[in-house]
């Protein structure tokens, strides 16, 4: 049956490409707010494409059908103490509207980490395996469900954050880790950049660090690790131990006061080191200092200047006046690049058009 | 690696030694990154593994030019590579083979056989060497001071204790050396003589003949080992211990007689047996360290140390952390040296034959040797002393000459 | 690969036009200083490049490549030429791009925990240079002390501690390149991320055909504050590798865990005489790391649980001394190897881990199939398994032979579900079993990739993807539409 799901896709697909007809790929629809709106499509549902096809802790490896609930996969891999180290945001919507479930197939195309990111990887960086349907309605894996592997081009990992343009993601295969035995927070009184320096300060000691978040003049870090290293480290760092567990899932999904209302929410991606920008604007400090978030109405031709000249990018996430472009415009050379990847992938240019950039 | 070895050097000693060398070379480029031209030049060609290759080419029948001679001649022969090499690829001995053979096929520029001939000839020449010198010491005050360093200034001697104990040892003159450091011979018969062990200078024995051999005079070398087995002989019949070497260049090359020899029916079994018998002196006086214990000065204080382990020592007698150990013991404290495996640049006569290269290499050894900020840095070959005190304004010292002065 | 001659005229014009950069480039252009680049360390194979050169910057490599684009000749770029798979091995229609006078480190920021280094410098002088700071790169592989960074990029090289701290493309945070247009195009950033494609995940590990490498910034790590090295004897391979299971089962991460089977173990000794435990069949090698405490609790686990599985002996380091001694034995194994015959052939596939008992034993049973000599020493945590064939090349067809049966050992582990290449790239050397690995429409997808980065093929063409018509020939049971050979067999 699932294979049927599969062959039906390729099916579709290849009729699409033959009658030039765009399709938007969704999974639960949990990330529907972010990228561009992209032109008129039809709506491809592959949420029901679900299930765990293999999963052996020993192996530190999961295979997993695109459509499958995030919940689920991280109940199973809690089950077995272990986890998806990049604590992949579900941004599953609050109380009022019925609930959008995120999947992991949407987790990989969003190319989008949590908190521990700086600190454990991203998800590009635990794909081992992707099996897609390219925009020709071809069935093809890339990858495996082995550690390393070298085989042929990294298309697997391409796939993160591709935002479903190049194909429809079908099953993804990830390296898993174990969970920490312990956890817990320090929150410290700095201001931004100290709390800057401090962060980047600590990541460069063997100390185990797995989120840092400033705001408000408050900065909190958590530690997860063996019960002797965290201990260790807390007694070494100093800071107030709190209770903040709800914090992080909070700041991974975005469900902060600081990230409620509706005025526009920027996601600037820095060098970690950078000193503190654009001061006049509400700012959310995450990943030892790599991300900064903005909310407000800030002037984005500013904002863009801001990231470039750190090194960074910027990212309109969610809200705003999106014809401005939502991601970061690419230099020449790679813009060339992507749209000859997006040829060779989708010659039709029927997946997920405009999502990401013009094509 | 494969080889397929020419008909004309196939079956010939050389050509049955280089193919056992080479087939032991796997081509993994590890040596790569402890060889002075490579880290310098970022040239295959200049790597132990390209060199190899060019000689693999010429034994395997390839027409061979200045490019072969070329990347031999900038070979420092520090044999780093063969200390890094997994493998064991006795490289040493290969690029012998190979310079010999690349000196009979590649007609080198009339100056350039004239200087060669001349450092061939003069430098194991105690006599014109000696005068060389002197000469060069009278005209010093005039000479600019790049190339005024150059000139060694003569340090006495001291005495040489009177043959007192039973036990002997011979010890190796030298040619340069008397010249240069006669103090070094001197400081190191006072050291043993401590220790209970009368050192002799046989007369008659003179260079080594490293020098000659690796100017590719092969054949006027042997001369010069055959004189030294001549006249250290009778003395080994009568019961010298060991012959004792106190520049390690020149160990390196006594150790070898006895494989350069392995074909002479006259000598072979002598050479031999000289080769065993071959110490440099950092065996020595570490094997009769208990006899010296007790006998350092309480005071004054000594300097902090910078020991440069010369590239024969480590790599070619494979000594490795004797010195140190000895120094230790008479007192010394030692300063980090990055980057010990380097060459100095000296490198018998390469400081002459190919002094870019080699001037290169001396800033980064003394650069690396000045970094602990030492009182005076120690060596163990008269080669480096000479090359590295043209290069720094602290004190270089043969490290036998700092135990001797700590001697109570 | 064939050596194609080059159209007459060819290596003249392509002469002209190099001589012409500016500023002056250093070109290698006689017969007798071309062949020692004929080939990397994978020596089975050689080809005598038409021409080399060694840029010393990016405007050199930039003018090399549109000059080579121009007259459409084929460039081949090298670093340290340590790669065993032959992904450097040159073309004699071609010209050789020698990276290793590109070696400056052109920055490192202890608090960015950023090294940013050209393509030529070598992997260890990163950690050599990070480590004043406390900081260092994790990626290691063998040949560590003297391959480059631009050549570890392009193989994706792996190391002995990928397990925990992952692969070269892992630790990335930038990489610039320049395409085979002659754009420089710079792929990752300095942040945590890049806007668009993950360009630098198509890059890394792609043997030289999307671009030329000529910056990198890397990213450093803390040092451990501790590391454990223990050594454990077997008196059985199975029941090594079930300790493997056990251990990381017990949600221990080891920085390292590494497996030697006795043929690799006499070896070592050997050559080495590192006084390894007598008559074991197999010995792991495992490492924990991080801070005091963890990697005390950490050595204390593993340790229990080696002795539970079986071990006939463990020991642990005692100090750095000792942790270097029983590292040397694994790193300089495969040369230490050579001791055994002139030469050996390494095999480079990815298992998954439960199934390392049972490739062995395939493993032996092929290897007595050919009467030749299988020796395996690996990444016993990644399954990364690196069986090594010895045989003597001055015997005639002994390497095809040794080849052969290495191509049987790597389809049995597509067989187990596993890879061809762990760490190693597929280079020349394993063109054939892509298209065990792969089907066609996943191949062609492989050409369309490294159409978009060099649409006219001149990047080290020929390697690392086989066309469709030499799978064809090589068997084509993909390519024909034909059955796979077990079709119950995921195909990731």
């Amino acid at each position: 049956m699932e294979e049927t799901f599969v062959a039906e896709l390729c099916e579709r697909v290849r009729d699409h490409a033959a009658r030039g007809r765009a399709l938007r790929i969704r999974g639960g629809g949990s990330k529907e707010f972010y990228g561009a709106p992209g032109g008129e499509a039809e709506v491809l549902e592959v949420g029901r494409h679900a299930g765990i096809v293999a999963y052996e802790p020993k192996e530190l490896v999961l295979t997993v059908r695109s459509g499958t609930a995030l919940e689920e996969v991280e109940a199973a891999l809690a089950a077995e103490r272990q986890m998806l180290p990049f604590e992949p945001p579900h941004f599953e919507g609050s109380g009022t509207q019925p609930r959008a479930l995120a999947t992991i197939g949407g987790a990989v195309a969003s190319g989008l980490s949590g908190p521990r990111r700086p600190y454990a990887g991203a998800v590009r960086d635990f794909v081992l395996g992707t099996r897609i349907v390219n925009g020709k309605g071809e069935d093809l894996a890339f990858g495996g469900r082995v550690i390393k592997n070298v085989a042929g081009y990294d298309v697997s990992r391409l796939m993160a954050g591709a935002l479903g343009t190049l194909g429809v993601i079908t099953e993804v295969s990830f390296k898993v880790l174990p969970r920490p035995a312990a956890e817990t927070t320090l929150a410290f009184e700095l201001d931004q950049a100290a709390a800057i320096e401090q962060a980047n300060r600590w990541a460069g000691q063997p100390l185990p660090l797995s989120a840092t978040a400033w705001e408000d003049g408050r900065l909190r870090v958590r530690l997860s690790g063996a019960a002797t290293a965290v201990a260790a480290a807390k007694a070494k760092m100093g800071g107030e131990e709190i209770d903040a567990m709800q914090y992080w899932q909070d700041l991974r999904d975005q469900r902060l006061p600081f990230f409620a209302g509706d005025r526009p929410l920027w996601r600037l991606s820095v060098p970690q080191t950078t000193e503190p920008f654009l001061p006049e604007h509400g700012q959310l400090v995450e990943w030892g200092g790599g991300v900064r978030w903005i909310r407000g109405h800030p002037d984005p031709l500013a904002v863009r200047s801001t990231a470039e000249r750190a090194g960074g990018h910027a990212t309109l996430f969610r809200g705003g006046d999106k014809s401005i472009g939502v991601f970061h415009p690419l230099k020449p050379a790679l813009a060339k690049i992507h749209r000859r990847l997006k040829l060779a992938f989708d010659p039709a240019g029927i997946l997920n058009p405009g999502r990401m950039y013009d094509f | 690696m494969q080889t397929r070895l020419a008909e004309w050097i196939k079956d010939t000693p050389e050509g049955l030694e280089a193919d056992a060398i080479l087939r032991k070379c796997v081509h993994c480029g590890f040596c790569l990154a402890t060889c002075p031209t490579y880290n310098l030049l970022g040239d295959e060609l200049d790597s132990p593994r390209g060199r190899i290759y060019l000689m693999k080419q010429m034994l395997e029948g390839a027409a061979v030019s200045e490019r072969t001679q070329l990347h031999l001649d900038r070979c420092l022969t520090c044999r780093a590579c063969e200390t890094t090499c997994p493998s064991g690829v006795e490289y040493g001995r290969l690029v012998d083979i190979g310079r010999n053979l690349a000196e009979q096929r590649i007609a080198r520029p009339f100056w350039d056989r004239l200087r060669r001939w001349m450092l061939a000839h003069v430098l194991p020449s105690r006599a014109l060497f000696g005068a060389a010198l002197a000469a060069g010491r009278l005209v010093r005050p005039l000479l600019p001071a790049r190339l005024a360093r150059r000139v060694p200034a003569r340090r006495g001697a001291g005495s040489w204790p009177a043959p007192r104990h039973g036990r002997r040892m011979l010890v190796l003159a030298g040619c340069v050396q008397p010249s240069i450091a006669p103090s070094i011979n001197a400081a190191a018969a006072r050291v043993l003589d401590r220790a209970g062990v009368s050192l002799v200078e046989v007369p008659r024995a003179g260079c080594c003949g490293a020098v000659t051999f690796h100017l590719n005079f092969q054949e006027e070398s042997l001369a010069y080992v055959k004189r030294n087995i001549d006249a250290w002989w009778p003395h080994v019949e009568a019961g010298a211990e060991a012959i004792v070497v106190t520049a390690s260049g020149c160990g390196t090359m006594v150790r070898e007689y006895g494989h350069m020899l392995r074909q002479d029916p006259a000598y072979a079994d002598k050479a031999k047996r000289i080769s065993l018998l071959a110490r440099d002196v950092s065996e020595v006086v570490a094997a009769e360290g208990p006899a010296l214990a007790g006998q350092w000065r309480a005071s004054p204080a000594p300097p902090k140390v910078a020991f440069q382990s010369p590239c024969s020592l480590q790599h070619g007698l494979k000594i490795t952390g004797v010195v140190e150990a000895i120094l230790r013991d008479a007192g010394f404290a030692l300063t980090a040296v990055p980057d010990g495996h380097l060459c100095c640049g000296s490198a018998g006569t390469y400081s002459l034959l190919q002094p870019g290269i080699s001037r290169r290499l001396l800033h980064g050894k003394v650069r690396a040797l000045e970094s602990g900020r030492p009182g005076v840095i120690a060596t163990a070959n008269v080669g480096c002393l000479a090359q590295i005190a043209s290069g720094t304004s602290t004190p270089v010292r043969h490290w036998i000459e700092l135990v001797d002065e700590r001697l109570a | 690969m064939d050596a194609v001659a080059a159209a007459p005229g060819t290596r003249e014009r392509t002469l002209d036009a190099l001589r012409a950069v500016r500023p002056a480039l250093a070109i290698v252009a006689d017969d007798e200083g071309l062949k020692p680049f004929e080939t990397d360390a994978f020596i089975a194979h050689r080809e005598t490049p038409m021409l080399a050169v060694m840029p010393e910057s990016e405007e050199q490599v930039r003018a090399v490549v549109r000059a080579c684009r121009r007259l459409g000749v084929p460039v081949v770029t090298r670093g340290a030429g340590t790669g065993i798979s032959g992904g450097a091995i040159p073309r004699s229609d071609g010209v050789l791009l020698v990276m290793t006078r590109m070696r400056a480190i052109v920055s490192l920021d202890p608090v960015a925990r950023t090294a940013t280094v050209e393509p030529g410098v070598r992997n260890l002088a990163v950690s050599e240079a990070a480590a004043p700071a406390g900081l260092f790169y994790a990626p290691d592989p063998s040949s560590q002390s003297i391959c480059s960074i631009g050549g570890n990029v392009a193989e994706n090289s792996g190391g002995v501690h990928c397990l925990k701290y992952g692969l070269t493309t892992h630790n990335l945070l930038a990489v610039r390149t320049v395409d085979a247009d002659g754009d420089v195009v710079e792929t990752g950033s300095l942040a945590l991320d890049a806007p668009g494609y993950d360009l630098m995940a198509l890059v890394t590990g792609s043997e030289g055909n999307l671009g030329v490498v000529t910056r990198v910034c890397v990213r450093l790590l803390p040092l451990p504050e501790r590391t454990e090295t223990l050594l454990a004897a077997f008196a059985s391979v199975r029941q090594a590798a079930e300790a493997v299971g056990e251990i990381i089962g017990a949600g221990i991460v080891p920085a390292a865990l590494e497996m030697m089977d006795r043929i690799v173990i006499e070896a070592c000794e050997r050559s080495m005489a590192l006084g390894f435990p007598r008559g074991a069949e197999a010995l792991l090698l495992a490492e924990v790391d991080g801070g005091e405490e963890e990697a005390r609790e950490a050595l204390a686990a593993v340790r229990a649980i080696l002795e539970r599985c079986g071990a006939t002996e463990v020991r642990v380091a005692a100090d750095a001394v000792e942790r270097e001694r029983l590292w040397k034995s694994r790193k300089g194994a495969f040369t230490a190897l050579a001791t055994i015959l002139p030469d050996f052939y390494t095999i480079d596939g990815t298992i998954p881990r439960r199934r390392l008992p049972d490739i062995l034993e395939r493993v032996y049973a092929l290897a007595a199939e050919y009467g030749l000599v299988v020796g395996n020493v690996f990444h016993a945590g990644d399954g990364n398994i690196h069986p090594c064939i010895f045989y003597d090349a001055n015997q005639p067809g002994e390497l095809e032979r040794g080849e052969e049966l290495g191509g049987r050992i790597l389809e049995a582990c597509v067989e187990a579900g596993g890879t061809i290449t762990g760490e190693h790239g597929v280079g020349i050397e394993k063109l054939r079993q892509m298209c065990v690995q792969f089907r066609a429409p996943e191949l062609a997808a492989f050409h369309d990739v490294k159409g978009a980065f060099d649409p006219g093929g001149i990047l080290n063409p020929g390697k690392a993807v086989p066309t469709l018509k030499r799978c064809a020939e090589w068997g084509g049971m993909h390519v024909h539409g034909g059955q796979m050979p077990r079709p119950d067999i995921p195909r990731f």
